[in-house]
């Protein structure tokens, strides 16, 4: 009887262990322009589940996907019906700025913290919002080094900046004309567009035609990118025309891009957050795993590993006894030199990660490959 | 071309569809795979004339959807004789197609190269690129064909006589529900051609037709309802005004300019650029 009565306390205790589960909503782009970013990201926050499944200090963790459209109409729709339905104890999202932004107000009335893996604007973390956590590298700390480069290395002294007509492209846009300029750069114009934009034979017909340009820091999501690139090659202004203006871009662009626009990609200078080439043990251990799920030939990029690192510092903050929302959000914030693939995650007092260490450039070379530059 | 199929459908079925879009997007995704696997890997083309075959294909693809769309799903409602449910089917339709190619192809952009777009003519400082001049000769090419069919052929002058009166045509011997599919075809091979056309010209993805669908129709207005001679000269317009914006006022305004134009035509002249002459039973 009574070693019947043990494991009945035995099967009670296990259940209540196999109960404990810390819910992660997760709001991404799974349709629109932006859905790239939704399918890579499902990827990497899948593959890092996969890799702790056993659970992490008895705790499971359970993720529910909401499509959030990079817009910021559907992302509140999706925010509010995950808090209503699933009631997260943290959020992963959203992509895009815009959308990002509609949502950090909701989640901190509801007192749970976001971690955000993929926008820029400086309103994010800038506004005040407690529960705001990010990784990705804001647009100040994107663009001023880009501004640097320009500047310094590249002996720019003439810019267009191309930027897409949202948050995300005004901060960035800003965050490199600002400093440029202020070193004594010019910017002969700054040209934004829509994202429903596709054609851009127009723009590239007027930066031909506004004389010598030394620069072009360009903003956009991926597609408009390279058809921006190629246009601009047809223009002959950039090198990957014949010309002589370096194109310049920032985290935006995935692993990936150059082998798209082609040879209108060469010459290409950007910031990369994530770079394959790595020899950290954590990325090509990552990179192993990758290929072991999704394919001997894949390549992940850095939407990929942004989101297999969300997953891996909610881990962390279990494993350091996060329970819940609030207890998830006291351990962000004494978070110092958290080892993930994008880099160390150490957050400043506004949620910001302040870790650019692995943050360097890369040159598209003629066969498309990149050139890390020192930087 | 993409407006001159919505404007052949409103002009013959007085219906406006929601669905053209993704006829185009079907069609970009059918010249993509034809280009880039079957034309140059199987039938070993060069790289041109695996383009050019994926346009021959795109427009095929096109009139078979039109086709069977028309065949399963907007003929048997327009049979009820009730004009509102064939309208929501098409938006029913474009719905079921988008997420269709989303399930197919996923939503990260296709990089469709066409052999011509790395040609570039220039005069000083303006460029224009070899795909650009042969959307310009396919589009002049197919509307001088479409116009002539209209307008010398029976098939034509019968499709003519729906349009204006589909009881008397109907009177006269017509077969009305074959030349409405008829034309449903037409209009659904000139979008999977715009498709194949566009396709190395814009971001493919299985939303490239919808990003494109709300100019077409602003197009379509400017140029008056169902006339196709409006909506060839709404389309020139709109582009060279777009030309001049970007240059001169800015890109970011090229919408608002746009659709001013398109307020401004509603306004001062609602029938559009050439009214399109309906008669009237009395």
């Amino acid at each position: 009887m009574k070693r019947l009565g043990l494991a009945f306390l035995a099967c009670v205790f296990s259940s209540l262990a196999q109960s404990q589960e810390i819910r992660i909503g997760v709001l991404m782009p799974i349709s629109g322009p932006g859905s790239y970013f939704g399918v890579m990201g499902k990827e990497g926050i899948d593959l890092a589940l996969e890799q702790l499944k056993g659970g992490v200090n008895g705790y499971h963790l359970q993720v529910q996907y909401e499509d959030s459209a990079c817009s910021p109409l559907q992302a509140t729709n999706a925010v509010k019906r995950v808090l209503d339905q699933f009631r997260p104890h943290i959020v992963i999202g959203e992509e895009c700025s815009d959308a990002s932004l509609a949502i950090a107000p909701i989640l901190e009335q509801a007192r749970v913290p976001q971690l955000n893996a993929g926008s820029v604007t400086m309103k994010l973390t800038e506004s005040g919002y407690k529960y705001v956590f990010r990784i990705f590298p804001n647009a100040a700390q994107q663009s001023l080094p880009l501004a640097k480069v320009a500047y310094d290395r590249l002996g720019a002294r003439t810019a267009v900046i191309l930027y897409e007509k949202t948050n995300a492209g005004n901060d960035n846009a800003d965050g490199f004309e600002k400093p440029f300029v202020a070193m004594g750069g010019k910017v002969l114009a700054k040209i934004d567009f829509g994202r429903d934009v596709n054609d851009f034979t127009a723009i590239a017909t007027r930066i031909a035609s506004l004389g010598k340009v030394d620069v072009l820091p360009t903003f956009a999501l991926e597609g408009q990118q390279v058809r921006l690139a190629q246009a601009l090659a047809q223009a002959k202004v950039v090198r990957g025309g014949g010309g002589n203006a370096v194109q310049m871009g920032s985290i935006w662009l995935p692993y990936g891009f150059d082998q798209k626009a082609g040879q209108a990609a060469e010459g290409y200078v950007r910031i990369v957050q994530f770079d394959p080439n790595e020899k950290r043990r954590i990325v090509q251990d990552f990179i192993k795993a990758f290929r072991a799920k999704y394919g001997a030939d894949s390549v992940p990029t850095h939407i990929n590993s942004h989101a297999y690192d969300t997953i891996l510092l909610i881990a962390e903050a279990v494993r350091r006894g996060a329970t819940d929302s609030e207890s998830i959000r006291a351990r962000f914030s004494t978070f110092k030199d958290v080892e993930v693939t994008t880099g160390r995650i150490s957050f400043d007092p506004k949620g910001q990660n302040s870790d650019l260490s692995v943050v360097h450039f890369v040159e598209t070379q003629k066969d498309l490959s990149w050139k890390g530059l020192d930087w | 071309m993409v407006a001159l199929g919505l404007t052949l459908i409103y002009g013959v079925l007085n219906q406006i569809n929601f669905a053209h879009a993704d006829f185009v997007t079907v069609g970009a995704f059918t010249a993509f795979f034809t280009a880039t696997r079957f034309a140059t890997k199987v039938l070993g083309l060069p790289d041109t004339g695996g383009y050019l075959l994926s346009l021959v294909a795109a427009l095929g693809a096109g009139a078979v959807l039109g086709f069977l769309v028309n065949a399963a799903v907007f003929a048997p409602l327009r049979s009820r004789g009730d004009e509102l449910r064939p309208l929501i089917a098409t938006i029913g339709v474009s719905v079921l197609l988008e997420n269709g190619q989303l399930a197919l192809f996923g939503p990260i952009p296709y990089q469709f190269d066409s052999p011509l777009a790395r040609e570039t003519l220039r005069f000083g400082r303006i460029f224009i690129s070899a795909q650009s001049l042969l959307v310009v000769a396919v589009s002049v090419t197919a509307i001088a064909a479409l116009y002539a069919f209209m307008r010398f052929t029976f098939l034509g002058k019968a499709l003519r006589a729906v349009a204006q009166d589909r009881e008397t045509a109907g009177l006269m011997g017509i077969n009305p529900n074959l030349l409405i599919g008829l034309t449903i075809v037409i209009a659904s091979a000139l979008a999977g051609m715009a498709g194949a056309l566009l396709g190395p010209v814009v971001v493919l993805t299985p939303f490239t037709g919808a990003s494109l669908i709300v100019k077409a129709f602003a197009i379509v207005i400017i140029g008056g309802f169902g006339n196709m001679q409006g909506t060839i000269i709404a389309g020139l317009l709109v582009g060279v005004v777009e030309a001049f914006t970007v240059q001169y006022l800015g890109s970011g305004l090229i919408d608002l300019v746009a659709f001013a134009l398109l307020l401004t035509m509603l306004a001062v002249r609602p029938t559009g650029l050439i009214a399109e002459r309906k008669e009237e039973n009395v």
